[in-house]
């Protein structure tokens, strides 16, 4: 296990390393004009000059790139151009908003995608289990921003039960959590459905029955356990997800967290502000990944990693 | 569950559609740090809720002869929201603070008039010669040159009164003097500020002010409808809906804006007035408004707004006559039509007025290619001359004529200063110079008209129309109104009645 831990630390150089290359160098390619961004339509030519000066834009690429991978290994990753806040601060001010709304939609989604999973594979082909199968597919296939909009509409808007923006609390989490966690209770429910329906079809459950064990206890203990082994990596992979991409959802329900941060980044051309977001969700969907090994090497003793 | 801050049922709650920049005025280079910065801060001038020019923290001011020494007399009952009072010093202190180089990338430039300013802002100077303090409620500033717009431009909030020092974290809780004091500060969240009840003006009926940043338009109009805003803007497409939902909460206000279609006169066959004369008579305005923006804008006659000295009601603008058009293209060689292309950003009434005028050109030979980029990026290329067309606006800084004429049309802001159709022409840049420096206001006035009658003969834009604001005010809400210009409202007189 720990042979395993040392190697995917050390991929991570490779891994982190490309990340800086790629977007350094998209958002050089990309046009516009960070600095015009910065100081706005009337500046004059003179400013801009000197601001490029100042902030190293009028460097060659790589001396650029030499800087910006200086400052990284020194833990700074840099100064906003647009707020002059270092972005370690900005991030570490938003992360935690992130976070909760991504522990809610991965209650959600889990809870509601287990239980339909299940109840599907334990009644295959009855009008429930169509009904539900039916709602897995469509909250597949319905974007994002779509979700989040009918959702203000019905439950904001027309009923009045639910705030349609904020972050002050549990029922602020609602909405957003739910639009998040949508595709998620589909794929989740998917999964679970099919792996616990071959897990039932298997020789240890039909020794289990034989012993005379009840069926809830078949089901959730000898069947769901191992049929929980891919669903382990689709909740990773979507927690990984959730925690770096949420920005529809963020910027829908006006949720103070990374994502719209990095969008709000993007738009102003704030180099710094995107690159160490960018960075910053990197590392973190790297380490969620590698939890998820982990765990996935605990549910299933079989998997050996030395 | 958690309590939504500062909710009181005094609070008035407004909204942003993004983060401020900062709350350090001198960093005011975005409309959400302008707007907010107006409220806790005092300028010397500053803007009422109609743009007119009224007293701020200068009682009263006069101007030399010659145009260019300017003597504010300030206020002595004024104070910071630390109690200390507010002297000629700290305004010099605070604009020093705004040119110092230390504070490169803010937007100094309304105080460049003042001698010696641009030197002390590149560091080749240790003052500003032209700030000089008499005593302490008296301010003599000397400029470069004749300049009528300064004292407008010190009611800019770049140009607002900071108390110096400034402590640290100052662009995060600062003390102005202003009607409203800060309270807090929740990045992309809200930013929550009481009343200053030492305020020297009118102090706010309401107790508190929650300003929300809510980026998406129906997230903002939701909030509204459920009662968790004061005020909201209304999107140009949602305009039926909310005449026959809200009609009776509905304001409107014509706006200080152009929206227009800057034509790059450098290129090509666009450097042929005939040309661009031909493209203002082939699109059908009129129709555009009513069927893409809900009837939400005033037809332009020129680049002049009404309520703007120098709009000119007479003159007519161009009609949509595509025979016209045909017959001016045809004499300036182009009878086979031409192709060009159209740069807009990617807001959403935008691609619709893009497709419209598309549709009209093609009607007389002219075939348009939409290019479709984000703000920043089609800025960029427009700046370089990479554009035939380009689809924007333009918003007023300060209500003046100044403001829509010298940096959209003087050659010496081809391209990066906002003069997009990289205009070079002689009798216009004379005109808008002489424009910034009579010290005559009925010279001033004919000037402007003047100004805009030879621009609008140019066309170095498709002039369409000066857009509409529309917003729908709480029945539990009084004492607002739409500002003129975008610090202009300060909420003193607005309040909750039940």
């Amino acid at each position: 296990m720990m042979r395993f831990l040392g190697i995917r630390v050390a991929l991570l150089a490779p891994t982190l390393l490309g990340v800086l290359v790629v977007t350094f160098l998209l958002l050089y390619v990309a046009p516009g004009d960070p600095v015009q961004a910065m100081v706005g339509e009337r500046a004059d030519p003179e400013t801009l000059v000197r601001l490029r000066r100042e902030l190293h834009l009028d460097e060659s690429l790589p001396r650029q790139f030499g800087h910006y991978v200086g400052n990284i290994l020194r833990g700074d990753l840099g100064t906003s151009y647009i707020t002059r806040r270092s972005i370690v601060s900005e991030l570490r001010h938003r992360f935690p908003a992130t976070l909760r709304l991504a522990l809610a939609a991965m209650l959600f989604a889990t809870t509601l995608g287990l239980t339909v999973g299940i109840y599907g594979a334990w009644r295959p082909g009855g009008w429930v289990d169509r009904f539900l199968t039916l709602g897995a597919y469509l909250g597949v296939s319905f974007p994002v921003y779509w979700v989040g909009l009918v959702l203000i509409l019905v439950f904001a808007v027309q009923l009045r039960w639910l705030p349609p923006s904020g972050s002050w609390g549990f029922i602020y989490l609602i909405l957003p959590a739910t639009t998040l966690g949508m595709r998620s209770i589909a794929v989740i429910a998917r999964m679970t459905r099919t792996a616990l329906q071959e897990a039932l079809q298997s020789d240890f459950i039909r020794t289990a029955r034989a012993k005379g064990l009840g069926e809830a206890r078949v089901l959730l203990h000898h069947g769901l356990r191992n049929a929980l082994l891919p669903v382990i990596t689709v909740l990773g992979l979507d927690f990984g997800s959730y925690l770096t991409g949420s920005i529809l959802t963020e910027t829908i329900f006006s949720w103070p967290g990374v994502g719209r941060y990095v969008l709000s980044a993007i738009e102003k051309r704030d180099l710094p502000a995107v690159q160490g977001s960018i960075l910053f969700l990197s590392v973190l969907f790297v380490f969620v990944n590698l939890v998820t090994d982990l765990l996935y090497a605990k549910a299933d003793p079989r998997v050996a990693y030395d | 569950m958690a309590c939504s801050p500062g909710a009181p049922s005094r609070t008035l709650e407004y909204y942003f559609t993004y983060d401020p920049r900062s709350l350090d005025p001198a960093f005011s280079t975005d409309v959400p740090t302008g707007e907010v910065d107006a409220l806790l801060f005092d300028n010397l001038t500053q803007f009422d809720v109609d743009g007119r020019l009224v007293p701020g923290l200068a009682t009263s001011w006069e101007v030399d002869p010659a145009g260019s020494r300017y003597t504010f007399h300030l206020r002595t009952n004024a104070k910071f929201h630390d109690g200390r009072p507010v002297r000629a010093t700290d305004v010099e202190a605070a604009w020093l603070r705004a040119l110092s180089p230390k504070s490169l990338g803010g937007r100094p430039w309304p105080l460049y008039p003042i001698r010696g300013a641009r030197a002390f802002n590149k560091g080749e100077a240790p003052g500003v010669m032209g700030l000089a303090v008499a005593d302490d409620s008296t301010l003599v500033v000397t400029l470069e040159e004749p300049l009528n717009i300064f004292p407008k431009l010190v009611a800019m909030p770049s140009t607002g009164i900071v108390p110096t020092p400034t402590g640290d974290e100052f662009d995060q809780s600062p003390i102005g003097s202003g009607p409203w004091r800060f309270v807090e500060w929740s990045h992309d969240d809200y930013i929550v500020l009481a009343k200053n009840p030492a305020y020297w003006g009118s102090v706010p009926l309401a107790d508190s002010l929650r300003i929300r940043i809510i980026p998406e338009p129906l997230t903002q109009a939701a909030e509204y409808e459920r009662g968790g805003l004061s005020v909201v803007e209304i999107p140009f497409g949602e305009t039926r809906r909310w005449e026959e939902r809200h009609g009776d909460e509905l304001e409107r206000r014509p706006t200080i804006r152009d929206l227009y279609i800057a034509i790059n006169t450098t290129r090509g066959p666009l450097g042929d007035v005939r040309v661009r004369q031909a493209l203002n008579l082939a699109v059908d305005v009129p129709t555009l408004l009513q069927t893409v923006m809900a009837g939400r804008g005033l037809q332009a006659h020129g680049v002049i707004p009404p309520g703007i000295t120098g709009y000119d009601s007479t003159r007519a603008p161009f009609p949509h006559d595509p025979d016209s058009a045909r017959a001016l293209l045809a004499a300036a060689g182009h009878a086979n039509g031409l192709s060009l292309k159209l740069w807009r950003s990617q807001r959403p009434e935008y691609a619709r007025i893009a497709q419209a005028v598309q549709q009209d050109l093609a009607a007389v030979g002219i075939q348009v290619e939409i290019v479709q980029r984000d703000a920043s990026s089609a800025r960029a290329a427009v700046r370089k001359g990479e554009a035939d067309l380009f689809l924007t606006d333009w918003y007023a800084d300060y209500p003046d004529p100044e403001n829509f004429t010298y940096p959209l049309f003087n050659s010496k802001n081809a391209g990066t200063g906002g003069n997009y159709a990289f205009m070079n022409d002689p009798v216009i840049d004379s005109l808008t110079v002489r424009l910034r420096t009579t010290v005559d206001d009925a010279e001033k006035a004919r000037l402007a008209r003047e100004t805009d009658a030879r621009i609008t003969s140019l066309a170095p834009w498709i002039f369409l129309w000066h857009p509409v604001d529309l917003w729908a005010r709480s029945p539990r809400v009084e004492g607002w109104s739409i500002p003129a210009i975008f610090n202009g409202q300060r909420w003193q007189q607005a309040h909750v009645v039940r």
